[in-house]
């Protein structure tokens, strides 16, 4: 009985976090009137309109896609140069490796603001401002940090006599990094990919200030989607939001072991 | 690539001789794997903080037509004089202080809680639940947010008016504006430091415990000898995460208040992007975030130290 | 001009008798009956002559930027496809169209992060009427002079003089021209009709403040700000469920400005002097320290959550019923006055102020934007922008664009028979157009404004209490703006070091 009480508590603390966001949800099966009803609407004949509205919408459809390119191409490429640099900094030491694995976090630690002002007023300078190649080699910037040190993390924990026995082997070293190495800490890979990806997928400012009309993403379009004619678009935020929220739900519900790797920067490791 | 390279590979680093010769040696190899972060770093990072750092000293103003005028520290005795943005500086340290104060305080509580919940039914679904507000975009969270919180169509004040209360305008008033955006912060990171609380907690070697529990400790003693001892460096570092991440809030303040009423809400990346991108004022703004760069500087010095000081303790034992 | 001026007159006198509860879509049906010949078949039916344009047979494609979510600015959106036709009968080219928006508060930002860029990411761009010293400048948009002479059917013909020193011109009292029209605005009260002459309510008003309760267009007209209030106070009713009015308060762009710096000025009080730049000593007077007092006064009369009120959450308000009157640019009309509002709504003019002499004064702010061309165009884009605007001057856009619910600013329309009643905040709109003008188009107008939004909404909402020390507060930010720019000739005083709100 005790336990059953327990229970209870527990699934009650969950529920009034996701209450907000069950709120977003259910409004966004709502008719406009019904979202701004007094006293709020519970139970209601759900309706899909919002969403036909959205999808018939030119503008949701492109920026749904730059959002999916922008942050599939950025962590990609990301991942790939820092899983190298990880495992120089892990094996050889170079000088200066504590140096420059604090300034790359340093660089993470920055608030938005200040972090993209200079690029801006360097790509006014160079021209790259809304393109493609300017916005993902950014973000990939940006994740970058962060996953040289997960990643660092875990090639640390491979035992150097993986590297010997192959090398005796007569393997070259990339034969050894891509065979031995990179099976061993495909979980940190994962963790990397997967942060990376929930934070350039939730980004809006550096999109804001640098992209433009055709790199746009879904948190701009919402930004920039607040009002409509008549008023505050509560049915296409709604809508919008709901939708746009499941990826980063669903990688908690699915990857939940690598949460915690990934929230502290690969410093913490463990599973809750 | 050298295959022949030598087996221990963890040899200290050495003084590189001529470009030829260099190409040809083991050590081409930790630099051609560093080449393409490095590149990022001094294309990304470099060149644009050295830009920064010069057009500090500059009076610069994007709309004005004029090239940059060189103004030496002009920038930095304007911010300095500027009692506003050391008002906005200091209330952003105090909303960093009391989020990550009441995050940490309300997440050990609720990890404690969590702790032994391993034969929760449908523990998966709970906990994504409850770690779904960290991952969603905090620009759609802060517009939903201003909803919740309407004092007309709001469903927070529809439970306040339901209880017999005149409806609040949270967010609206000066009194209420800083605590309400406060309230959505800590909805959000609570969960990380519930997390880290758990992580915290899962570090605990289970024969303590289980001795604890055979000497019989009353339950604060078992917390502070056994859990604290063997958790506070996870919880350490999250209170140095969340320290760090509050301190750049922005998209939310961006969405839910802009700043407002007044400069009630007005945190310090706020200030800085309304200089540097409505005002345009860039000579300025640069100034600003070299200091902020500083300052994030700092935060990420503590943090390192704190990572090291477990590292040196552990090659101690 | 004056053939298709009466052409213009034609629908809106069929259109008269019903005017007062057409909504915009029943209206757009009755006169594409009425003017079929202007809808249903192309109109532009030119000569063979007439096609030696140098972008014959080309594909052109345009991108615009525009305010998002503002009526005005979509309704360009929506007659697009028709210029795209006029280009091809009369040009034979091409033309396609992409849009993007911003809100008001963030459109400047999106406009010149691109701009600075020196990039054609925008070619045309509807901007905020402040903004045109700040887009002008840095020569970021064209100047139009010659242009204008060129072609000399851009030199329209405009119904007030405010139009051409709020939308065109830059720096104030010169001759260079920035911006074409796009759309006219100004503040209307919009006054649930239905409410006010509900039976009862005259005599009780009456007997309350042995006054009179404004009924027709004329009475509201005559109001002072005294008398105004009371009818405001009289129709606060927060136990019915609703309140006296929604006004803007917002923290947002320059929700909360507008109005007060039109209280200042309507009451005899300066901003500032454009000549030498001197904002201390103008700005912070007790006069307008009053204004200031006056509008917050209006708060206990808005919804609670007003404080956070830009346009459309006053449109949310008065469409769902929540407040008897609304303080509301008079450009969201169509959507202000949806279908089931229509007929209960009268637009009025806003409150005047009386001066020693007793004399009512109403001297406010002008909304409104201008078309604004990227500098940056090549030559074909740079062609098309010109053609564009050529056609939108065209007396049969105009038509179409008042008829949907848009408000142009040239003589010959608002002076067609017929306007004034077209649309219920037509006459308001014209009337004000006259009695209203412009602030700042200073380069640096987003500090100057974003100092004053800080301050005027800190006062607003409870965070300082003085209202001196709020303007005092502005003076000193702006005077040292202004000063840091080299436009005022005066620093700060000393009394501003240090300056905290």
């Amino acid at each position: 009985m005790r336990r059953h009480l327990y229970h209870l508590v527990l699934w009650l603390v969950a529920l009034v976090f996701f209450a907000p966001i069950l709120w977003i949800v259910l409004s966004s099966f709502k008719t406009a009137d019904q979202i701004l009803a007094v006293p709020p609407i519970f139970f209601f004949r759900p309706t899909l309109a919002n969403y036909a509205n959205l999808f018939a919408r030119a503008d949701f459809l492109h920026a749904f896609l730059n959002s999916l390119i922008l942050s599939v191409a950025a962590v990609v490429i990301a991942v790939a140069v820092s899983f190298l640099a990880a495992f120089a900094f892990s094996r050889f030491r170079p000088a200066g490796t504590n140096f420059l694995m604090f300034l790359l976090l340093s660089i993470r630690m920055l608030p938005g603001s200040a972090a993209v002002l200079p690029v801006y007023l360097m790509y006014v300078a160079f021209g790259w401002k809304d393109a493609f190649g300017g916005m993902i080699l950014f973000y990939a910037m940006f994740s970058i940090p962060f996953s040289v040190w997960i990643l660092k993390g875990f090639i640390d924990g491979v035992s150097q006599r993986f590297d010997e026995t192959g090398l005796v082997n007569g393997a070259s070293w990339l034969g050894i990094i891509a065979r031995l190495i990179f099976p061993q800490v495909f979980p940190g890979v994962v963790a990397a990919l997967i942060f990376n990806f929930i934070f350039v997928w939730n980004e809006f400012l550096f999109d804001y200030i640098i992209g433009g009309i055709r790199t746009s993403n879904i948190p701009v379009l919402l930004a920039s989607g607040l009002y409509s004619n008549g008023g505050v678009d509560w049915t296409f935020i709604s809508a919008l939001t709901s939708i746009y929220i499941v990826p980063p739900i669903l990688v908690v519900y699915v990857f939940q072991r690598y949460l915690l790797v990934g929230m502290t920067f690969g410093t913490v490791r463990g599973e809750v | 690539m050298p295959s022949d390279a030598p087996a221990i590979a963890a040899a200290p680093p050495r003084r590189l001789g001529g470009f030829a010769a260099f190409l040809g040696r083991r050590e081409t190899l930790p630099l051609l794997l560093l080449t393409p972060v490095l590149l990022f770093f001094i294309v990304w990072n470099v060149i644009p903080t050295l830009w920064l750092l010069g057009l500090g000293f500059y009076r610069f103003s994007l709309t004005s037509g004029r090239p940059p005028i060189f103004s030496g520290l002009y920038n930095y005795v304007s911010i300095l004089n500027d009692a506003g943005v050391w008002f906005d500086l200091s209330r952003t340290f105090v909303f960093v202080f009391l989020v990550v104060g009441i995050e940490t305080g309300l997440g050990l509580l609720l990890g404690l809680l969590f702790w032994n919940s391993y034969d929760l039914p449908g523990r998966r679904i709970a906990l994504t639940m409850l770690f779904s507000p960290m991952v969603v975009t905090p620009v759609a969270s802060g517009t939903f947010w201003r909803l919740i919180y309407d004092p007309t169509f709001g469903v927070l004040n529809s439970a306040i008016r339901a209880f017999g209360f005149q409806p609040v305008s949270f967010l609206q008033e000066a009194s209420t504006a800083f605590g309400a955006v406060l309230a959505v912060d800590v909805w959000m990171w609570t969960p990380f430091m519930v997390l880290m609380t758990l992580a915290a907690l899962g570090s605990v070697p289970k024969a303590e415990l289980e001795a604890a529990e055979v000497d019989r400790l009353p339950w604060h003693q078992r917390l502070r000898l056994v859990v604290l001892h063997h958790g506070k460096f996870i919880l350490m570092l999250g209170v140095l995460l969340r320290t760090i991440d509050a301190f750049k809030t922005m998209d939310l303040i961006y969405d839910m208040t802009y700043g407002g009423p007044g400069s009630a809400t007005e945190l310090v990346a706020m200030t800085l992007y309304r200089r540097a991108f409505e005002a345009f004022n860039m000579g300025w703004s640069s100034a600003l975030a070299v200091i902020l760069l500083l300052i994030s500087i700092a935060f990420t010095a503590t943090f390192i130290f704190v990572l090291h000081s477990r590292e040196r303790r552990e090659a101690a034992a | 001009m004056s053939e298709n001026g009466s052409d213009i007159g034609a629908a809106p006198e069929s259109a008269a008798p019903q005017a007062p509860r057409l909504t915009r879509r029943s209206l757009v049906r009755g006169t594409a009956a009425l003017g079929a010949a202007s809808l249903a078949c192309p109109r532009y039916v030119f000569s063979q002559a007439e096609r030696n344009h140098p972008l014959a047979g080309k594909s052109i494609h345009m991108s615009i930027l525009g305010v998002a979510g503002w009526l005005p600015s979509s309704l360009s959106v929506d007659m697009s496809p028709e210029f795209a036709r006029y280009a091809k009968d009369k040009h034979g080219y091409d033309v396609s169209f992409s849009f993007a928006g911003a809100p008001f508060g963030a459109l400047f930002q999106k406009g010149a992060t691109s701009f600075a860029t020196r990039s054609q990411e925008y070619n045309i761009m509807i901007s905020d009427s402040q903004w045109l010293g700040a887009l002008a400048t840095p020569h970021w948009i064209v100047k139009l002079n010659d242009i204008i002479a060129k072609n000399p059917e851009l030199n329209v013909q405009w119904f007030a003089p405010v139009t051409r020193a709020a939308y065109q011109v830059y720096p104030d009292g010169t001759d260079n021209l920035w911006g074409f029209p796009q759309v006219g605005d100004t503040i209307g009260i919009f006054v649930r009709k239905d409410m006010l002459e509900a039976p009862g309510e005259a005599e009780a008003f009456q007997k309350r403040y042995n006054q009179k309760l404004p009924m027709s267009w004329e009475d509201w007209e005559a109001l002072d700000f005294e008398h105004w209030r009371n009818v405001i106070e009289f129709f606060n009713r927060p136990d019915k469920g609703y309140h006296g009015i929604a006004m803007q308060y917002s923290r947002e762009y320059d929700a909360c400005s507008c109005p007060v710096m039109s209280f200042m000025r309507s009451k005899g009080g300066d901003i500032w002097n454009p000549k030498t730049g001197q904002v201390q000593g103008i700005y912070d007077t007790p006069v307008n320290a009053q204004a200031l007092e006056q509008y917050k006064s209006m708060l206990k009369y808005n919804p609670p959550g007003a404080l956070n009120y830009f346009i459309a959450e006053v449109v949310d308000a008065f469409t769902q019923g929540k407040v008897f009157a609304a303080w509301q640019w008079v450009a969201t009309g169509a959507t202000m006055i949806p279908k089931d509002l229509a007929g209960k709504v009268m637009v009025v003019p806003p409150p005047g102020f009386r001066d020693q002499s007793g004399k009512l004064n109403r001297n406010y702010i002008i909304g409104g934007q201008p078309w604004v061309i990227n500098a940056f165009n090549d030559r074909e884009h740079m062609q098309v922008a010109i053609d564009f605007m050529k056609w939108w001057y065209l007396p049969e856009t105009s038509h179409e664009y008042l008829k949907r619910g848009g408000m142009p600013c040239d003589k010959a329309t608002l002076t067609a028979a017929g306007f004034d009643d077209l649309y219920p905040w037509n006459r308001t709109y014209k009337y004000m157009l006259q009695r209203s003008s412009d602030f700042w188009h200073d380069p640096r107008y987003s500090e100057m404004l974003s100092v004053q939004q800080e301050a005027f909404t800190g006062y607003m909402s409870g965070q300082v209490k003085d209202p001196m020390h709020a303007l005092q507060y502005i003076a000193c930010k702006q005077q040292g703006i202004l000063y840091d720019e080299g436009v005022a000739e005066k620093a700060a005083s000393g009394s501003c070091a240090g300056i905290v709100l």
